[in-house]
């Protein structure tokens, strides 16, 4: 509560201050905002293309600056939000959030704007994601600017010394790969492990054990019940324990420092062979001063059976606030946005994997970017996670005991047990 | 005319008092007012708003994640607390002592004060780090381990960190509050017991501990309401876990607040802002608090 007033009066502050203006003093030409968060180097490059638009259309775009942390964003968007402020008029939503976002009745629909006026129309986008993701009872609420899956490192010298023919199939594949290619490492490097991966109690644990069990796996809703308690799911986690406990060819912090940064910043000083992670360590793993330039490899996941392998998909996608006041040009801005040109200035500036199809056809930004063509697989095979507006509560819970799991607190069946009652309950709260 | 003079008095008083209650009632109580309400809510961004009674605090009472965060809480709170109280006594009695350098030492010891929780938490866990922290270091060059530690990887090794972590920084503050104690006990009352033949440990238990306790409740009551409410240092060093172990009632309610469940986080807040209120008022009951400062 007193983070939700302090907020409050951070979002409405600036809102009264401008109400406080005379009318005359008011700028002819409607204000557009447009709230995004990030690095500064990547709010920069924002700055850039808003200036552009205006330009072209005549329409002003003023940008809130946010926080580069996830829930920071959200905690600032909801406030706005729930206040029913008119600003901002156009955001960005993280996949995770984006049913509470629709199910609270925040976003308006952009079906009227789709295909006209320069927007692209619903074929222009990934279907599987506009079906799962950006659809709400029937409704297009919002759409992918920048969609992501977890995907697989490898260190090709490694594999090379070792006779390893390429990057595995199978999880049993990977862990005899690990296996070798630790025991002959830890010669000269003591701290060399198999497999690093997020394992730490925090929202990409889940992403992490969606993917582990791959299309066998994950959270199945019937009936509006959720069902976590599965087979395949006691598997994956059974599996993920054992790489730390039993192969040892998971270090030992995995499930209590291992968030994306630290496993790619492991992978990178090149004390791992296999690295889980998004699609943004690329880039950085073949950045100048990386000790794995150059020996790094890219893969789909593996899965307990070949070609079962699934990504779990993250990324932003753009809305359009019920409450603005400037509905018509946001709509214009987010056609903007999705262009293919924007779309392409993205992908080649800031790295972002595109929402749009036709980028992973371009031939510069296969050119520029090589790990793009195996990227399009792995986006069009991604699951998102259960699109429910309740999900931060669930996820809270798997959290909770796929760490227990993890830390040996608990059998994979105990904690999956556990969290199936506990879902079972928030579920009840919400009829 | 007396009269009229009285009511200009009294008038005036509440005329300064005023702005305090004006400030008391937008920022303390409103806002609890306020949370008090929510609780009794289903209030869900994405349902419409319901009054369900009790029917939050019916469903904490029936979730684990929630007992297992109390339980933390409390545990933590009961740990850290005489910890620091004792270590903090002992530092306000070394630097009560008279040398050159005690301004120096004076101001060195509430560094770690200054410190804000987020950064001495981040300083902790590169400390705890499996792979390349002191603490490992440490132990496994003085000899005491054969391999790395893992430190936070079981509950009670998170646990303890917390504490540790949460006396270094904390510690200070108790220290720099009962030496301003302790520099208020008048000289003679030492004096006086040295001339009737007081041991050193005579005079901490008859003169020194006493004439302190008004202070050292305070520091306890600052002390405890702080530790109950531990989030920052939490969020950064263990994050909740291992397995929701370590997760305090406020991040456990803050986690319902940003998934838009402000009705349940409510309720969280409120069972903490009821620990904290019933546990205050003990303390200044058992020590007659009101009295000595009267």
């Amino acid at each position: 509560m007193r983070i939700r007033i302090l907020l409050l009066v951070a979002v409405l502050l600036p809102g009264a201050a401008r109400d406080a203006q005379p009318a005359g003093l008011r700028p002819p030409v409607k204000t557009l905002t447009f709230a995004v968060g990030g690095a500064p180097s990547e709010l920069d490059y924002w700055e850039e293309l808003l200036r552009e638009f205006t330009t072209r259309t005549g329409i002003r775009v003023e940008l809130l600056r946010q926080p580069t942390d996830t829930s920071l964003r959200r905690q600032t968007l909801s406030v706005a939000l729930l206040a029913r402020e008119r600003d901002p008029d156009v955001f960005l939503m993280d996949v995770a959030w984006l049913a509470q976002f629709a199910a609270s009745g925040w976003l308006a629909p952009l079906d009227p704007y789709l295909g006209r006026d320069g927007c692209s129309g619903r074929d222009a986008f990934f279907p599987r994601i506009l079906e799962l993701a950006d659809t709400w009872k029937g409704r297009t609420v919002a759409l992918p600017l920048y969609v992501d899956g977890g995907i697989l490192y490898y260190r090709t010298d490694l594999l090379r010394k070792y006779g390893i023919p390429g990057p595995p199939a199978t999880w049993e594949q990977l862990k005899e790969a690990a296996l070798k290619v630790q025991r002959g490492e830890r010669r000269d490097r003591p701290g060399f492990y198999g497999f690093v991966w997020q394992g730490a109690q925090y929202e990409g644990l889940v992403c992490d054990f969606l993917e582990f069990g791959g299309a066998d796996g994950g959270v199945e809703t019937v009936g509006g019940q959720m069902i976590v308690d599965t087979p395949g799911n006691r598997k994956a986690l059974g599996f993920m324990a054992d790489l730390i406990h039993k192969y040892g060819i998971s270090p030992p912090n995995t499930y209590t420092d291992m968030r994306e940064e630290e496993a790619r910043a492991f992978f990178q000083e090149g004390n791992a062979l296999f690295e889980r992670n998004w699609p943004y360590a690329w880039s950085l793993h073949q950045a100048p001063g990386s000790r794995v330039k150059g020996v790094t490899g890219a893969a789909p996941l593996p899965a307990f059976e070949p070609g079962r392998g699934t990504a779990c998909l993250g990324g932003w996608h753009v809305g359009l606030s019920r409450y603005g006041d400037a509905t018509a040009e946001g709509a214009r801005l987010i056609g903007f946005l999705t262009s293919r040109e924007v779309q392409k200035k993205l992908a080649l500036r800031l790295g972002w994997n595109s929402g749009r199809k036709d980028i992973y056809d371009d031939p510069e930004v296969a050119e520029r970017l090589p790990y793009y063509k195996e990227l399009r697989a792995v986006i069009e095979r991604a699951r998102p996670r259960p699109m429910v507006p309740y999900y931060s509560q669930v996820s809270e819970i798997l959290q909770r005991h796929l760490n227990a799991a993890l830390a040996g607190k608990s059998s994979p069946g105990e904690a999956l047990a556990a969290a199936q009652r506990e879902i079972r309950d928030v579920l009840s709260r919400y009829d | 005319m007396r009269k009229d003079h009285d009511l200009r008095e009294l008038l005036k008083g509440y005329g300064f008092l005023a702005p305090v209650c004006a400030l008391l009632l937008a920022f303390v109580f409103l806002p609890v007012a306020g949370t008090l309400l929510d609780s009794l809510h289903r209030d869900v961004t994405f349902l419409p708003r319901r009054f369900i009674g009790l029917g939050n605090y019916r469903s904490l009472s029936s979730d684990p994640g929630f007992w297992q965060s109390l339980r933390f809480t409390g545990l933590f709170t009961l740990v850290s607390v005489p910890l620091e109280l004792a270590l903090g006594l002992a530092f306000a009695l070394l630097l009560e002592h008279p040398t050159s350098a005690r301004g120096f030492l004076r101001a060195g010891v509430l560094l770690p004060w200054a410190i804000p929780a987020a950064v001495s938490g981040r300083v902790f866990e590169l400390i705890y780090n499996v792979q390349y922290g002191l603490a490992n270091a440490l132990v496994t060059g003085i000899g005491l381990s054969e391999g790395p530690v893992h430190w936070l990887g079981t509950s009670a090794g998170a646990f303890l960190a917390l504490v540790a972590a949460d006396a270094w920084k904390t510690t200070p503050f108790v220290a720099i509050l009962l030496l301003a104690g302790l520099s208020a006990i008048p000289e003679d009352l030492y004096r006086q017991a040295e001339v009737d033949r007081a041991g050193p440990l005579q005079r901490f238990f008859r003169v020194t501990l006493p004439l302190l306790r008004p202070v050292l409740v305070v520091a306890l009551l600052f002390r405890t309401i702080d530790s109950l409410r531990v989030f920052d240092l939490v969020f950064v060093l263990t994050g909740g876990g291992p397995g929701g172990s370590t997760t305090s009632l406020s991040l456990y309610g803050y986690r319902f607040f940003v998934g838009g469940d402000f009705g349940y986080g409510s309720a969280v807040s409120v069972v903490l802002f009821l620990l904290a209120f019933m546990l205050s008022l003990l303390y200044l009951r058992a020590s007659r608090f009101g009295r000595e400062i009267a």
